[in-house]
């Protein structure tokens, strides 16, 4: 039977039925011809032309997301027209073509040029700009070849389209016209995308890092998207349209309740509070964090600042990365976990390929090895520390002494800024990632060293199943509500309780109702959540009692399987709280 | 006619993007060559390509240098925009 079933990453919440339109956003193959010497002034002045129906179509561009996203995000367009009024860039490719070059040969070559160029820039303010040098790349050319103008802006009112790209750029996604297009559909990306975040704030439903989504969907046939559980089914059947269908009439429906939970507090049937925290991937979502009523920042990733980078950030760049985080919650918990590379997420400069990474080099591992490099990260946490209530955690422990180790850099950074006389705090709390078995089954031993423990599911279960979390295969096998990982998560909450050791979850599966409804009943009572998850887990919390979670939980540890855990979590979710929660 | 001017980037976002094509725009009315420093990297201030790649972050001090009839007179204007933060935070 075809697969019918794609499935990708999460990235903006929302269910939509509609038809595909396959945007081909990518720069057009050249081909490699001469021109005649007498042709070079009619040469030349085809690529002037262009190039100002270029910037005509940028301003007409412009004018719309001034409109539709305001002038802010429209100043995007402004700088493309910049661009392609470069009297370098300009230059440049006007030379070649008095080279015998034809004019899209010679825009191609100086535009691949300046692309190297900024692609291996060690600012990432500069690496960003490369979706710009795209986007300018793909328009000149596509005039000067005459090809079809593939702009989404292109589709008729109404639409109701799903768009279907390999990636998108950001300018691109500001011409996202909601009233043509109703969902996104990418085959890279994560959920911290830039265009990821984008989606969300303009509420359009989107699954990104589908992979292949372009070369299986064709313009025109009729999906259903679900940018909530990440997936796309291709030919529907009735059952499914209906289903999807129902979904998404109470998924409008609730999203006015959700938005008013915002400013409410997280607290169960009885009284049993909840702290609400927010996982934040990139500094840029802090604000929608903050917006969405987290009370804090329960994991703040710092591998945007490592990876797929020439060289490594300066003290002063993570400085200012984890200061944007900070202010955005004044006086609020903000956890900042030191880098986490190596497994998947490949460091500056490249490390030895390992035969099986993420049993290897990584993470804490990595970051002892190299005192250089996190004593650098040491320091600009210390100094940020002093802007609010940051808080250190460290991952991949699976043993006191790389706390001990940790905890040794740091009063030697916090020494040299002493005796620099450099502003920053040297009592900050460190705390540790739960996220190995070890970690877990020695919770009572670490806990004389450390001030919290962070439960990171997705790694837990990973490590404690023995199933790759990336494999496709194992899909099936991943299965967070194991009664092994289960019994994980309560031994820790168990020590954490005993030791006076703050505890929280900040995995994926925190964000789901049903798992963060066992983890409630395990004994958590601080869940880090994406952010666009909170005001669905809020809503959890404020419809059960934890005396029945805790039910719940006893029951799903005793079922034995990961399947009856489940069963029997859901009966009792079910019998707890309205009828929304029973597919979630 | 040369002129020379020592300049502090005040918004915190840094030369990103937008302030480049201010830049840009602002360095283009006049005759004068004008260049922008630092750290070693000089590069063209009516090339948009060029002020980019400078990537001057909030804080920085950046030099910059006019050479030709109207040299002061660019400078001056491009300090003002130095001073008003690009009009951002």
């Amino acid at each position: 039977m075809p697969r019918t079933l794609l499935r990708g990453i999460p990235a903006s919440p929302g269910i939509v039925i509609g038809p595909v339109h396959l945007l081909r956003w990518e720069v057009p193959e050249v081909p490699a011809d001469v021109i005649d010497p007498a042709d070079i002034p009619s040469e030349t002045e085809r690529l002037r032309i262009a190039l100002a129906r270029t910037i005509e179509r940028l301003r007409v561009l412009r004018e719309r997301a001034v409109r539709d996203a305001g002038a802010a995000e429209a100043a995007i367009f402004d700088v493309q027209v910049t661009i392609v009024q470069d009297e370098e860039l300009v230059g440049r490719a006007m030379d070649l073509v008095a080279q015998q070059f034809t004019a899209e040969r010679a825009f191609d070559v100086v535009m691949h040029d300046w692309r190297e160029h900024y692609a291996r820039s060690p600012h990432a303010m500069v690496r960003e700009r490369v979706s710009d040098l795209v986007d300018v790349h793909i328009r000149v050319l596509t005039i000067l070849m005459d090809l079809p103008d593939r702009d989404p802006v292109d589709l008729p009112d109404g639409a109701n389209a799903v768009l279907v790209t390999r990636e998108l750029t950001p300018s691109l996604t500001l011409q996202l016209d909601r009233r043509r297009i109703a969902a996104i559909a990418t085959d890279f990306g994560t959920r911290t995308s830039h265009v990821a975040i984008l989606a969300r704030s303009l509420g359009l439903p989107a699954v990104v890092g589908l992979l292949d989504a372009t070369s299986r969907l064709r313009s025109g046939e009729s999906i259903i998207l679900d940018g909530t559980a990440g997936t796309i089914v291709m030919r529907p059947t009735e059952a499914e349209l209906h289903a999807a269908n129902v979904r998404r009439q109470r998924e409008v429906a609730e999203d006015a309740d959700l938005a008013a939970l915002a400013s409410m507090e997280a607290i169960t049937q009885d009284g049993v509070r909840i702290q609400l925290f927010a996982n934040v991937d990139l500094p840029d979502e802090a604000a929608e964090a903050a917006a969405n009523g987290a009370e804090g920042v329960g994991l703040m990733r710092t591998e945007f600042l490592v990876v797929g980078r020439a060289a490594m950030p300066t003290e002063d760049e993570q400085y200012e990365a984890y200061a944007g985080v900070v202010r955005a919650f004044p006086g609020k918990p903000v956890i900042i976990r030191t880098f986490d590379v190596g497994g998947d997420k490949l460091p500056v400069g490249g490390f030895p390929s390992e035969p099986n990474p993420f049993l290897g080099w990584r993470a804490i591992r990595m970051c002892l090895d190299q005192p250089g490099i996190f004593k650098t990260q040491l320091r600009a946490l210390l100094r940020v520390a002093t802007l609010g209530d940051v808080r250190i955690n460290l991952p991949l422990v699976v043993s006191v002494d790389e706390v001990r180790q940790a905890k040794g850099l740091l009063a030697a950074a916090a020494a040299e800024l002493a005796a620099g006389g450099i502003p920053h705090r040297a009592d900050v709390p460190v705390g540790i990632m739960v996220e190995t078995p070890a970690a877990a089954v020695l919770a009572d031993v670490l806990a004389h060293d450390v001030a919290f423990f962070s439960i990171g599911t997705n790694d837990l279960v990973q490590y404690t199943l023995a199933v790759d979390r990336g494999n496709a295969a194992m899909a099936s096998r991943y299965t967070p509500l194991h009664p092994a990982v289960l019994q994980l998560i309560r031994r820790t909450c168990e020590v954490a309780d005993r030791t006076g050791v703050e505890v929280g979850v900040c995995g994926e599966m925190a964000s789901e109702p049903l798992m963060a409804f066992a983890l409630v009943g395990l004994g958590i009572r601080q869940l880090s959540v994406n952010p666009f998850s909170l005001s669905r887990v809020k809503r959890l919390v404020r419809h059960v009692r934890a005396t029945a979670a805790r039910e719940a939980a006893e029951a799903a540890i005793a079922a034995g399987t990961a399947v009856e855990a489940e069963r029997a979590l859901r009966e009792r979710l079910a019998a707890e709280s309205p009828a929304e929660f029973h597919d979630s | 006619m040369v002129a020379e001017r020592a300049v502090v980037v005040k918004n915190r976002a840094g030369i990103h993007a937008r302030p480049s094509s201010e830049i840009v725009k602002t360095a283009a009315r006049f005759a004068s060559s004008v260049t922008l420093a630092l750290d070693g990297l000089e590069v063209n201030a009516k090339s948009i390509m060029g002020v980019m790649m400078l990537a001057a972050p909030f804080g920085a001090t950046v030099t910059l240098r006019a050479a030709g009839e109207d040299a002061e007179a660019a400078v001056n204007a491009m300090a003002e925009l130095f001073a008003s933060g690009f009009r951002e935070a």
